[in-house]
């Protein structure tokens, strides 16, 4: 942590901070709500029938740039990973076998998103990352299972760092969230929120308001001004009840109005811990009554603040994880061209909402021999979402292209020409040829570094 | 706090009008016009005109007699009017008719037909009309080629087999009870497709569009590109084959593909079977003042000129499809690009302002 610069003083109060004593019962609380929203989460997810018609149905799979080598595991399988995911939220939910539960939650929930890249959802992401932090938390230590069976573990007091570590986490979706709006098409132009005001215009009383231009300006201007500052206000005590009454009704108005499935939900309950320690101890002890259970006292010694050089590696880790989230999100501004347009450096960045993108996508196989050509029906490989989403991201294209053209030469056409007339339109402009048609896809190879057959925004 | 408490309180203002009737996020007062008009006006008389062609081509075929050329005649040309009604409901492949005892589009129009299917059923004398593989040798493509594969002279020395009869009114007598089932069944059902409000998968406004949308690219792919040497099967590029037409053996494609393109006009303009300009998705965009990203201006008239110029494409031809291709027409890769423009303003444009969901999944933007 040797910066060279003397941050000395900051980073010691940092650190006294971190490492300074604080009530266990937000963490506790924390992991009570992650886990019941989690096996709700996957029991809806199970009864629409996604299992089937995201990990069964498709003939093939986008892959995430390095993660080629996942793959579905057939019906059987997958169905068994889904129950597996069920039992071990509400294992973290109820603090029995915690620390397995949570690892097991972790690989399971990131293998799963990691099969396709057309689910990427930014929700997803975030689920992964509090599943990764929750294995190294000690949030098993109250309120649990794992304590009534060795009451030994058991702590009424923590360090703070876990609790920061979440808050951080938290605030980060919001706070990315808000960055993201700081652009000309969403502030200048109330786009794309002017189209989907737009298309809400026939709901009874509202729908007229709508379509007014003023509207737009204002959920946008809104939207992100609440994204940018809620965090702050939450972690401040004297505004912390207002922000989070805006927070719900946020929440539920985008609830209601996108379908964005558990998120709402999601963010409302688990944005509960930056309410005081106080605040979650009351909730702790009205689960004892509600449960006829004494609260247990747990012993003095506490074992969990560690010393030395072990505390040392472990702010190394938070730091390492606090600096790479910051700075990951920002990795756009390594490529050339429109971030929107090109995509590259967009995911795991706390996008959310933020775009209104559609294409149509025409591939052409060439026979090199014969020189004949063809459109590709696309309903012959792809399910309508994935070429949904192909159609508007350069590396899906990309993918997709080789994997008509795997499919064409295992049926004996060598060396076949895989073109794509892609047409892009975004937040309501002119749509526009999105890549270079003459593009043999099938011979470039995919890479991390700028596509320089995108054609410009 | 005052700050906080003011920002909240413009928050909860400007928003909370959105939220005044959560149980009924999409009261769809302005679509069940076009529902209605849709189904009473299009779809119901559609299928009644297809019925009661069937009826007539059944009556045709009745009094048959193999010994006149006017009786061939006579079926011949009930025949191919039953196959021009059959476009004006094949876009309506959901509800009833995509029950799955019904699966009208697949046991009605499955081409190209198998020539030697049809001939090996009939030789054999036993066949079961209803399991999938005889899809291809059944409905109006083999009637196509049990009527007109050859001269009429010989026509009538075939047509005078019994077994070769037997065939021709099984087939007719199987679709007849279909579209009666269906007919019949969207006498309730037509209460259900009014009133299916929202834009979820099973809402009418998504069952109306994704069966349009298909319906059109079976026009563009199978009608069109497929046999004119444009498309793919499974990525592997196909041949131009003159002999996976519609209607080869009538040699009727173009007027099928263009009563077919006719008839998805009709119900994008909502013009009734009366003939009344009612309303349509065409006065649905215009409501919504939709703005094509394919074209400049106006996407409802953009998607009206664009099917005009594809009819208008069509018109232009002075042989059957079959022929042109055989002429190798440099023509048709123009009437290609006409019906592929028509596919970004129907699959992006129109859907984005209908809000016609892709899939259930969750989204968090684009």
């Amino acid at each position: 942590m040797q910066t060279g610069i003397d941050f000395s003083t900051d980073k010691d109060q940092i650190l006294a901070g971190m490492y300074a004593k604080t009530s266990i019962a937000p963490l506790v609380v924390f992991r009570i709500i992650f886990g019941f929203m989690m096996f709700a989460s996957t029991l809806r997810f199970w009864a629409k029938g996604w299992i089937d018609s995201l990990f069964l149905q498709p003939d093939h799979f986008f892959h995430y740039y390095g993660f080629h080598w996942v793959k579905p595991l057939g019906e059987f399988g997958m169905y068994a990973v889904f129950a597996l995911l069920l039992i071990s939220s509400l294992c973290i939910a109820l603090g029995l076998f915690y620390r397995f539960a949570t690892v097991a939650y972790f690989i399971l929930f990131t293998y799963v998103e990691l099969i396709d890249i057309t689910n990427y959802l930014n929700h997803y992401y975030f689920i992964s990352l509090v599943a990764f932090l929750m294995c190294f938390l000690p949030a098993h230590r109250s309120l649990s299972f794992d304590v009534a069976r060795n009451p030994k573990i058991a702590r009424d007091e923590i360090s703070n760092w876990p609790i920061f570590l979440l808050k951080f986490q938290l605030g980060l979706v919001y706070f990315f969230a808000g960055v993201a709006k700081l652009n000309t098409d969403w502030l200048l132009d109330a786009m794309p929120m002017s189209i989907w005001l737009q298309a809400k215009a026939h709901w009874p009383l509202v729908g007229s308001f709508f379509t007014e231009k003023w509207v737009a300006y204002g959920f946008s201007w809104l939207g992100c001004v609440f994204d940018l500052t809620v965090v702050f206000f939450l972690l401040t005590k004297r505004f912390r009840l207002p922000a989070y009454v805006v927070l719900v009704l946020f929440h539920l108005i985008t609830g209601f109005m996108f379908p964005i499935g558990m998120f709402p939900w999601i963010m409302i309950l688990t944005t509960l811990l930056f309410f005081s320690p106080d605040f979650h101890q009351k909730l702790v002890i009205f689960i004892y009554s509600k449960l006829n259970v004494k609260v247990g006292s747990s012993i003095e010694y506490n074992s969990l603040i560690l010393h030395g050089f072990k505390r040392k590696i472990l702010t190394f880790f938070i730091a390492a994880y606090v600096f790479f989230q910051l700075l990951f999100p920002f990795r756009y501004l390594l490529y050339p061209g429109d971030l929107f347009w090109t995509e590259q450096g967009y995911r795991f960045s706390w996008r959310v909402m933020l775009m209104e993108k559609a294409g149509t996508a025409f591939f052409y196989v060439t026979d090199p021999e014969t020189g004949r050509k063809g459109e590709v029906d696309n309903s012959q490989f792809l399910t309508p979402t994935q070429e949904k989403m192909m159609a508007t991201q350069p590396d899906l294209i990309l993918q997709y292209a080789q994997i008509i053209a795997e499919e064409v030469e295992s049926k004996g056409l060598k060396n076949p020409i895989v073109n794509a007339e892609v047409y892009v339109t975004l937040n309501g402009a002119r749509s526009k040829l999105f890549i270079d048609p003459e593009v043999n896809l099938a011979e470039l190879k995919d890479h991390l570094k700028h596509k320089d057959w995108i054609l410009d925004r | 706090m005052k700050k906080v408490l003011r920002f909240a309180t413009v928050v909860v203002l400007l928003m909370s009008f959105s939220s005044c009737d959560p149980e009924k996020p999409m009261d769809n007062l302005t679509y069940s016009d076009l529902f209605e008009q849709t189904a009473d006006n299009i779809i119901i008389p559609s299928y009644a005109q297809f019925q009661s062609d069937l009826s007539a081509l059944r009556a045709d075929f009745d009094v048959f007699d193999a010994s006149e050329v006017q009786s061939l005649e006579k079926l011949q040309d009930q025949f191919k009017a039953t196959y021009l009604s059959w476009q004006s409901v094949s876009a309506f492949d959901f509800g009833p008719a995509a029950d799955y005892s019904t699966l009208l589009l697949m046991n009605c129009n499955s081409f190209p037909t198998n020539v030697s299917k049809i001939e090996d059923n009939i030789q054999s004398g036993s066949f079961d009309l209803d399991v999938p593989s005889n899809y291809e040798a059944k409905g109006l493509p083999a009637l196509d080629y049990l009527l007109f594969h050859t001269s009429q002279i010989e026509l009538l020395t075939e047509l005078s087999d019994s077994s070769r009869i037997n065939y021709i009114s099984a087939c007719i007598v199987d679709m007849q009870t279909r579209v009666e089932g269906v007919v019949e069944a969207w006498d309730s059902y037509r209460a259900v497709f009014v009133q299916a409000n929202g834009n979820d998968r099973s809402s009418s406004l998504s069952l109306l569009f994704n069966t349009f949308l298909y319906d059109y690219e079976q026009v563009k792919r199978n009608k069109f590109a497929l046999p004119s040497g444009f498309a793919t099967q499974y990525g592997i590029p196909i041949a131009a084959d003159n002999s996976v037409v519609e209607g080869r053996f009538s040699e009727m494609s173009f007027e099928l593909m263009d009563a077919n393109l006719a008839a998805l006009e009709k119900v994008y303009m909502g013009v009734g079977y009366d003939g009344v300009d009612g309303v349509g998705i065409y006065e649905k965009l215009k409501e919504y003042n939709a703005q094509s990203t394919v074209v400049d201006g106006d996407l409802a008239s953009a998607i009206q000129e664009q099917f005009a110029a594809c009819r208008e494409a069509i018109s232009l031809y002075t042989m059957n499809l079959s022929s042109e291709i055989e002429n190798n027409n440099v023509n048709l890769s123009e009437t290609s690009n006409a019906l592929q423009k028509l596919v970004p303003m129907i699959k992006n444009d129109m859907r984005s302002y209908l809000s016609v969901t892709v899939t259930s999944t969750d989204a968090d933007g684009d």
